[in-house]
């Protein structure tokens, strides 16, 4: 139990290759946090330096108050989940569990009482004496948990736990890592790619691309207020619509004008752009595709498009559809909104037509990418 | 639909049972001929070291009498004795110290990261682009003052087998480069040290190459002819094997020695062939590793 | 040249893209040798700069170290016992006293490297020549022993390397003194003996894993490399074998007289033997592998039965000693042995021999030449058999099902699918075994000694089948006239060729830089 400090981290390879920019973050003791960004981004870097498995270009990294930028992976009580399990071939299940504990000639009643405790967490009491070639993905993803949880470290580290899991098995390790967190109650690292993880698991998300932190917030505000395009794609799936569009400003009022429709914006949004002294010009406007409702023609800010594939997902449709200048859009629609007949109707070729509420758009910068309403 | 398709659908050649069973046939004709061509000087030594009427080449290959009479003369008349126990001993402790040697530098070189990695891996490339029996002039010179040579060159020639033996580092470093670097990551978070990373997890599953090692230097002393001709120099006490036995095919001596080579060789070739056949596993996963990662 | 784009080269047909390939590569040979160049020119000015920088930084460690760290220049490990590091602090202090002692003593470092006459053309390596002087006691001549070369050379090359260690030890320690002067004032505490103690075992097991490799590797390889470079510019000889006669510097006199082309010069025969050394190490590699690959394809194919057995029956050549095997068959092949008796029935061959009055198969070069290579499948084929099995087993066979599927014939899938898996895979392998072939003493020696003789050069007997390793060997043999110097030079020509082809060879294979296209 700790809170971890990074300051201007930074991680070079070689001579000028930059994985992680000026990383600075505070994290709370007991706090669940979450990296994500694409391949690449350097979470996986900055993770493996809180761990001490990379060395630090720069900054410092502080665990519980103490600079740890020197110290050995072993004298920084941490634990960690590693994307392949990196599970001891040559030792079972018990062994494996045990393993950071035998280091330390921890006694053996205590070691038995440990890894016993851990595994009846986890479920894997009867495969103790099994290698590990003789367990399932999701089995041995729980040995490489539970081998983190005997260590009682202070903070546990895991670096995609679950992306070799399989989609089904991923859904149930990810809810089990919610219950595992309830019952060992310490400071969580987790590092993925996947926006689902990151939105369930963390208390807060640091979104990172390229080596810089984007965002860090609760899942809550980086997904009502992203603060660039950048997370407002990347967070949410199917990905946030985002086009070109005129920001219009006129006697006080803003109206965004996609596709020769105008939609006045109202509300928050509105006073919030008039806030930031907003001026009329070309902005990004992003909308989610959940956040589209069909319409009809002729409808005040039906924007006319075309469907080129339906998805039909069960509980929802997913249509791609291609505005008239070659924009492509998704639009996501619940099937409990619709009746049969049009249901059945929307399909390749046909024209629809949808349209947004005010509440739901966001803006950018068309130059720097920046929320305008921030 | 089916009508359609009928005429394109066409047979060629012979069906695909019976060209399969054709080239098969001929695979077994050429395996079998294999088998006899390689198996030839084998079998052929064998039964030549069984002649007893003569102790020159005959142009037959069965005995006319089996007998054992080279055996025995091998062991009463010559040094074979000595010569088979100094290869012995030079094989068991080249295996051993080369083995310490070339695990510590393979291990280093695929596991750990440190200042001048990529320089001493290259500086030992270039060195060993030189012939390695360049340095025999100097070695011979300097152990001769050491008491090294000739009776003593088994000593000396365990020394010069193992003590460059670090750089024969590729094929275990290929092995190493295969064991995943998480293994290693987990275990130091886990509290161990680098020393603990590698006797404690990378060694139990070293095995394979481990084996192969001790193998090749096993091996070695029995085939080397070079390195111990010039440090032995024509005195029996300190000779090896292929030394000793080398001279019994020259112009001269080929008359009398020519079946007792023949004995001998099938003595020496006993133990190395059970050895080599016992861990024949481990060797092809050496020599097959190490040529696709080498 | 103009290069195309890839759709542009896509358009090419077989033919011009050959072409275009051809020429690129051509193109390219002069950018190779330049970029060679410049890595040379970049090494030694990085050298320079490195060297440059470390006086720089060696005169602001002076300038602004304090007390401890000025002494420290003179006084080895002064720094590190100023500031507690008593173990470094006593090690370095040790090494300075034995040095100096090393050097200043009778018969010491000074004393060696004085004899030495270094590189000084026409002048003697030692000084002092042993004679025969008339004794009064004995009543006769007997021996006194003057200066050895050989030992004035290696103990003065031993003393230069121990200078560069001393001098490598002593910026080092300057440089630890002023990190422990940088980490004192930061008011944290430096590395004590026991820390050093435990980090051998963890962050710098690296060190504790090496130091017998290394140790060993310097001694027994780069030691008497160094030396034997030496002595290519010596007069080390037989004659001149540096006790009873001292031997001289010479400088480029035996380069010059392995270049000399004219006859009595040793140029022709070096030209001859390494043409056939490149020739031998061609085909023994290519026959090899080829045939090894063939016959590994053979054993696995679907169907075939007693895989096991085919196998172990081509490992037995690798498993018996191959001074064994080989002595054994170059036997067979005399016109006294099984073979070459049998071969001496057909007319033809019979003829051919007492034509040419050869007393075996053996004398006739061409024909021991091809037994050479022939001998050399039997024995090479086994090691490819076994390497190439484990590939073809890494070969997705879905790969084979798809081309049959796109109605590929199984010369087809061999072409398109196996071996370009398998050259791809085994590219450094190929590199290897064609320097192994290069220098592959046993089997030429054994089998044919390098006969029939040619003639005498360089101090030894020459053979049409010797390979510059076995020449370089039998220059050292013989009692009376090897020629060490020779052997030597001998040595670095091979180093040469290696290089060269390794270089080359190393920028032609596929494996190298598309590391990842078959994974």
């Amino acid at each position: 139990m700790a809170s971890v400090k990074l300051t201007n981290v930074k991680k070079i390879y070689g001579k000028d290759t930059v994985a992680v920019q000026d990383f600075n973050l505070d994290i709370a003791d007991k706090e669940f946090i979450v990296f994500v960004g694409p391949s690449g981004c350097g979470k996986s870097t900055t993770l493996r330096m809180i761990a001490g498995l990379e060395d630090i270009s720069a900054g410092t990294v502080e665990i519980d108050g103490v600079v740890v930028n020197d110290l050995q992976p072993r004298d920084r009580n941490i634990a960690m989940v590693f994307q392949n399990y990196a599970l001891y071939p040559h030792l079972s299940v018990f062994e494996n569990m045990a393993f950071s504990l035998r280091l330390k000639n921890v006694p053996n009643d205590i070691v038995y009482q440990k890894v016993t405790e851990a595994a009846e967490i986890l479920g894997i009491t009867e495969y103790l004496t099994r290698k590990p070639r003789a367990l399932s993905g999701g089995q041995r993803q729980r040995v490489a948990i539970g081998r983190a949880m005997v260590r009682d470290s202070k903070v546990f580290l895991m670096d995609e736990p679950l992306s070799n899991l399989d989609a089904k098995l991923r859904n149930q390790m990810r809810a089990e890592i919610i219950l595992l967190r309830q019952k060992i109650d310490t400071t969580f690292i987790y590092v993925t790619h996947d926006q689902t993880e990151a939105m369930t698991l963390g208390d807060h998300i640091v979104i990172m691309k390229d080596g810089f932190i984007q965002q860090v917030g609760t899942p809550t505000e980086v997904f009502d207020m992203p603060l660039n395009l950048f997370v407002a794609e990347f967070i949410g799936a199917p990905k946030m619509n985002t086009f070109k569009t005129q920001l219009v400003c006129e006697g006080g009022k803003y109206y965004v004008t996609p596709y020769g429709t105008k939609i006045e914006v109202t509300g928050k949004k509105a006073e919030q752009l008039a806030a930031n002294g907003v001026k009329s010009g070309e902005i990004i406007l992003g909308v989610r595709p959940e956040h589209f409702v069909l319409a009809h023609e002729g409808e005040e800010g039906a924007i006319p498009c075309k469907i080129v594939v339906n998805e039909m997902m069960g509980s929802e449709l997913h249509l791609h559809v291609v505005e008239d200048n070659g924009d492509k859009l998704i639009v996501r629609i619940p099937t409990v909104k619709l009746d049969d007949e049009t249901r059945n109707s929307l399909v390749y070729g046909k024209t629809i037509y949808v349209t947004f509420e005010s509440k739901v758009m966001h803006f950018f910068d068309t130059e720097t990418e920046r929320n305008l309403l921030v | 639909m089916k009508k359609q398709n009928d005429n394109q659908i066409r047979k060629t050649g012979l069906g695909a049972r019976a060209s399969r069973r054709l080239s098969n046939t001929i695979v077994y004709i050429i395996l079998i001929a294999i088998t006899i061509i390689w198996l030839f000087p084998f079998v052929g030594i064998v039964l030549e070291s069984f002649k007893t009427e003569t102790k020159m080449q005959t142009p037959y290959l069965f005995p006319k009498e089996f007998g054992f009479d080279h055996y025995v003369r091998l062991f009463k008349e010559t040094d074979f004795l000595k010569w088979f126990i100094n290869t012995g001993i030079m094989g068991v402790a080249t295996a051993l110290l080369q083995t310490i040697f070339i695990l510590s530098m393979s291990y280093v070189l695929s596991r750990l990261r440190f200042k001048g990695r990529k320089g001493l891996m290259n500086f030992m490339l270039i060195l060993g682009m030189f012939p390695g029996f360049l340095t025999m002039i100097l070695i011979y010179k300097v152990f001769s003052d050491f008491g090294l040579t000739e009776g003593m060159a088994p000593l000396g020639l365990i020394i010069v087998y193992f003590a460059s033996s670090g750089m024969g580092y590729y094929v275990s470093k290929g092995f190493f480069d295969t064991i995943p670097k998480s293994l290693d990551e987990a275990a130091r978070v886990d509290g161990a040290t680098r020393f603990q990373v590698f006797y404690k997890v990378i060694m139990p599953l070293s095995k394979p190459i481990v084996i192969y090692t001790i193998l090749m230097g096993f091996m070695a002393p029995w085939g080397d002819f070079m390195m111990a001709s010039y440090l032995i120099h024509e005195n029996s006490a300190g000779m090896n094997v292929a030394v000793g036995m080398y001279e019994w095919l020259s112009r001269t001596n080929l008359n009398t020695y020519y079946t007792m080579f023949c004995a001998a060789g099938v003595i020496v070739a006993i133990p190395v062939v059970t050895v080599f056949l016992l861990l024949q596993k481990y060797y092809v996963e050496g020599v097959t590793g190490g040529a696709v990662k080498g | 040249m103009k290069r195309l784009s890839d759709l542009e080269y896509l358009k090419l047909n077989k033919f011009q893209a050959f072409i275009y390939n051809f020429k690129l590569f051509l193109c390219a040979i002069p950018l190779f040798f330049k970029n060679i160049g410049l890595a040379i020119v970049s090494f030694f000015k990085n050298a320079v700069l490195g060297i440059g920088g470390e006086f720089a930084e060696i005169g602001r460690t002076f300038k602004n170290g304090n007390w401890a760290v000025k002494l420290s220049f003179l006084i080895f490990g002064f720094g590190n016992l100023y500031y507690g590091q008593i173990l470094r602090g006593i090690l370095f202090l040790l090494f300075e006293i034995v040095f100096i002692g090393y050097m200043v003593v009778p018969s010491g470092g000074i004393y060696w490297l004085s004899k030495g006459n270094w590189f000084k053309t026409g002048s003697t390596i030692g000084t002092v020549q042993g004679k025969f002087e008339y004794d009064m006691i004995y009543d006769t001549d007997v021996w006194v022993p003057g200066d050895d070369s050989v030992k004035v050379l290696l103990y003065g090359l031993l003393t230069i390397i121990f200078i560069v260690a001393f001098v490598y030890t002593w910026r080092l320690q300057v440089k630890q003194c002023t990190i422990c002067m940088d980490i004192t004032a930061k008011g944290k505490k430096v590395r004590s003996g026991k820390d050093d103690m435990k980090s051998l075992l963890d962050d710098q097991f690296h060190k504790t894993l090496l130091a017998l490799p290394l140790a060993g590797i310097l001694a027994f390889t780069v030691l008497p490399i160094i030396y034997m470079v030496l002595i290519a510019f010596t007069s080390y000889d037989a004659a001149h074998d540096g006790y009873s006669n001292l031997f001289s510097w010479v400088g480029l006199e035996h380069f010059n007289e392995l270049f000399d082309f004219s006859a009595g010069g040793l140029g022709a025969t070096f030209g001859e033997i390494l043409s056939w050394t490149l020739m031998w190490a061609f085909f023994a590699t290519f026959t090899n592998y080829f045939l090894g690959m063939f016959v590994a394809i053979m054993i696995n194919k679907k169907g075939i039965k007693i895989k096991k057995f085919w196998r172990t029956v081509l490992v037995m050549t690798i498993a018996i000693p191959q001074f064994v095997s080989l002595l054994y068959v170059s036997k067979l092949f005399t016109t006294s042995g099984l073979i070459g008796r049998a071969l001496d029935q057909i007319p033809f061959i019979y003829e051919w021999r007492t034509a040419n009055s050869f007393v075996s198969l053996w004398d006739s070069p061409v024909v021991s030449k091809i037994l050479l290579i022939v001998i050399n499948i039997w024995i090479g084929i086994p090691y490819i058999m076994l390497m190439a099995t484990g590939i073809l087993m890494n070969i997705p066979q879905d790969l084979y099902e798809s081309s049959k599927i796109d109605g590929a014939s199984s010369v087809q899938q061999f072409t398109k699918i196996t071996l370009p898996y398998m050259l791809f895979v085994t590219g450094p392998y190929l590199l290897t075994s064609f320097v192994g072939n290069l220098n592959n003493f046993n089997v030429i020696y054994l089998l044919s000694g390098g006969n029939p003789i040619k003639g005498t050069a360089g101090g030894a007997s020459v053979g049409y089948t010797d390979l510059l390793i076995t020449w370089l060997f039998k220059m050292t043999l013989g009692s009376t006239e090897s020629k060490y110097y020779m052997a030597s030079l001998i040595g670095i020509m091979v180093f040469l060729v290696v290089a060269v082809l390794s270089l080359i060879i190393y920028n032609i294979i596929p494996s190298t830089k598309n590391e990842e296209d078959y994974k």
